[in-house]
């Protein structure tokens, strides 16, 4: 309405001006009264309120949807009124959706087709990591070990390859079930076995052997080993432990708290660990630091409903803890 | 003796994997012409088929498939791909179980096992049952048991896993790691302290069976198993 009022300003304007001009032309001239006068003037407003009417009511969509800011694509459509000023609007925004979505699809694809490769090529790298993961396991000594380290490094990185890129389509790639708490995460830190031992640093585990998890086994070992890598990385000395804390909190809602002895996080840092390629004071006097673990531990238990926090004291440690959503205790 | 198929395009690992399944005594042949997959399936006739997912031509989907309507013999996928639906989909094609890349032998072993147990029955031709000998010391890594000449001692299963480790490399030096690598398991977690009592109670049986000073610690970097106890094999 407002727009539309705006909008006829100009005629409103004129059209006064015209009526004050006629009026003083007869008035000037002799010829009529001013009762004569105000009634002319009364039946041509008419007449204007009348045309601003009909105008408002024929066009009223056209100006509603000028006026209205779309939230979201599908809310894009044009006038559905038939006047022409309403056709055109309405023709002009479908065209322009239209080459607006093609564009979008064109790219939509090439980032699927570039998922898809990344998929490929990094299955592809398995096959060459399993040749030498078998040619080195019956061997022992220096130059094995280190190669067995290096090889780990590989097979983690080309994991969080294969995680971030399938970040995206996490809705068709995941399988939720219910899960043992206490057998996935002897799981997964068994798989890390190399890790600890090398480092010399050894899980405690304590937890309550009731508790399932309703979850995604592949997302959160991804996520665990994430954790434990972390945990592992920043403890310097040896022979400190890192605990696997599970039990169930008020609200029936299960708790996993993976605590380590290592340098903790500087206070400063903490609020930003979970923005991706942050590394922070530590990542920069350790190693290997990408930024992308916690990050993606973030987002992928956003994806699945769990909670996660972390807090740390520098020089103590720091305590990664992961809420989950909904937890049964299984029958005894 | 077992025939074992392996459908797998990568050179090096069906070469590695042969040798491994040679040491177990199965007889083994990896396809060379993967158009003719199934021809040659037929002319083998094996008792058990490895296959890999990412194949030229064809998938392995497609060959199990193939298979399938042709024989019930166990098929076992080896795939890069983790997924819990890639695994379903290799079920529902037919398959039997699924390997994901990178595998351990001992893993791979003890599917190829099972599912034979399974086909085939309980000890049908059990020859590929593993003992280890070392100058007249024997040890059977199955029953859990050393012997050597007439006296017999039974280990645990961690103690036998420390001296499969070392015989297998008797004469030279085993490192701590690798030995806590070999004991640890998902249910008891090992650390250093534990080494040292299981090497302990190791030497213990070994005392048992008149071997007092075959284990020896080597400072620094692990331990050794010195056949000097004299006899002749």
């Amino acid at each position: 309405m407002k727009l539309f009022l705006r909008e006829q300003i100009p005629l409103i304007v004129v059209y006064l001006a015209q009526l004050i001009l006629i009026t003083l032309v007869y008035r000037l001239d002799g010829g009529s009264g001013v009762s004569v006068s105000l009634y002319a003037a009364l039946l041509s407003t008419c007449l204007l309120l009348g045309y601003l009417a009909y105008r408002y009511i024929s066009n009223r969509t056209f100006y509603e949807r000028l006026e209205t800011v779309p939230t979201s694509l599908d809310e894009a459509g044009g006038p559905s009124q038939d006047s022409p000023l309403a056709v055109s609007l309405r023709g002009l925004l479908g065209s322009q959706f239209r080459l607006y979505k093609n564009d979008l699809h064109s790219y939509r694809h090439k980032l699927e087709e570039h998922i898809h490769f990344i998929n490929q090529w990094v299955h592809g790298m398995k096959t060459p990591l399993s040749v030498i993961h078998l040619m080195i396991q019956d061997k022992d000594g220096p130059p094995f070990t280190a190669i067995g380290d290096e090889l780990d490094r590989l097979k983690k990185g080309l994991d969080t390859v294969l995680y971030t890129a399938r970040l995206d389509t996490f809705e068709h790639d995941f399988y939720v079930e219910r899960l043992d708490l206490e057998t996935l995460v002897r799981s997964v830190t068994s798989e890390q076995k190399r890790l600890f031992i090398r480092n010399r640093i050894f899980p405690t585990i304590k937890i309550d052997e009731r508790i399932a998890v309703t979850t995604d086994e592949k997302w959160l070992s991804f996520v665990l080993t994430q954790i434990i890598t972390n945990a592992i990385r920043y403890t310097t000395e040896v022979g400190k432990h890192v605990y696997f804390h599970g039990y169930i909190q008020e609200e029936k809602r299960a708790v996993l708290e993976i605590r380590d002895e290592g340098v903790g996080i500087p206070a400063g840092d903490l609020p930003r660990v979970f923005d991706p390629y942050f590394t922070g004071v530590n990542g920069r006097i350790f190693q290997e630091s990408t930024g992308m673990g916690l990050y993606l531990v973030k987002q992928i238990c956003g994806k699945l409903g769990h909670e996660v926090s972390i807090c740390s004291e520098e020089g103590k440690g720091t305590t990664v803890r992961i809420v989950f959503r909904e937890s049964y205790l299984t029958k005894m | 003796m077992f025939k074992i198929f392996i459908i797998e395009d990568d050179r090096g690992l069906v070469a590695l994997l042969q040798d491994y399944l040679h040491k177990f005594g199965y007889e083994t042949q990896a396809v060379n012409d993967f158009e003719r997959v199934r021809a040659q399936f037929e002319t083998f006739a094996p008792h058990l088929v490895l296959l890999d997912v990412n194949l030229p031509k064809y998938d392995g989907y497609y060959w199990c498939r193939q298979i399938r309507g042709i024989s019930t013999c166990p098929i076992l996928f080896i795939s890069a791909r983790d997924g819990k639906m890639d695994q379903v989909m290799a079920l529902e094609n037919g398959a039997d179980d699924y390997i994901t890349k990178p595998f351990d032998y001992e893993i791979a072993m003890a599917k190829i096992k099972s599912q034979l147990r399974r086909a085939y029955g309980t000890y049908a031709g059990s020859n590929n049952e593993r003992t280890l000998t070392v100058a007249g010391m024997a040890l059977d890594v199955e029953r859990l048991v050393l012997t050597r000449g007439e006296a017999k001692v039974d280990l645990s299963h961690t103690e036998a896993k420390i001296l499969d480790e070392l015989m297998q490399k008797s004469g030279t030096i085993v490192t701590r790691d690798r030995l806590l690598e070999k004991i640890w398991d998902d249910q008891a977690f090992v650390d250093e302290n534990t080494l040292n009592v299981y090497v302990t109670r190791v030497r213990k049986k070994l005392a048992a069976l008149e071997i007092t000073d075959g284990l020896q610690t080597v400072r620094g970097q692990g331990y050794r198993l010195i056949p000097n106890w004299g006899d002749e094999d």
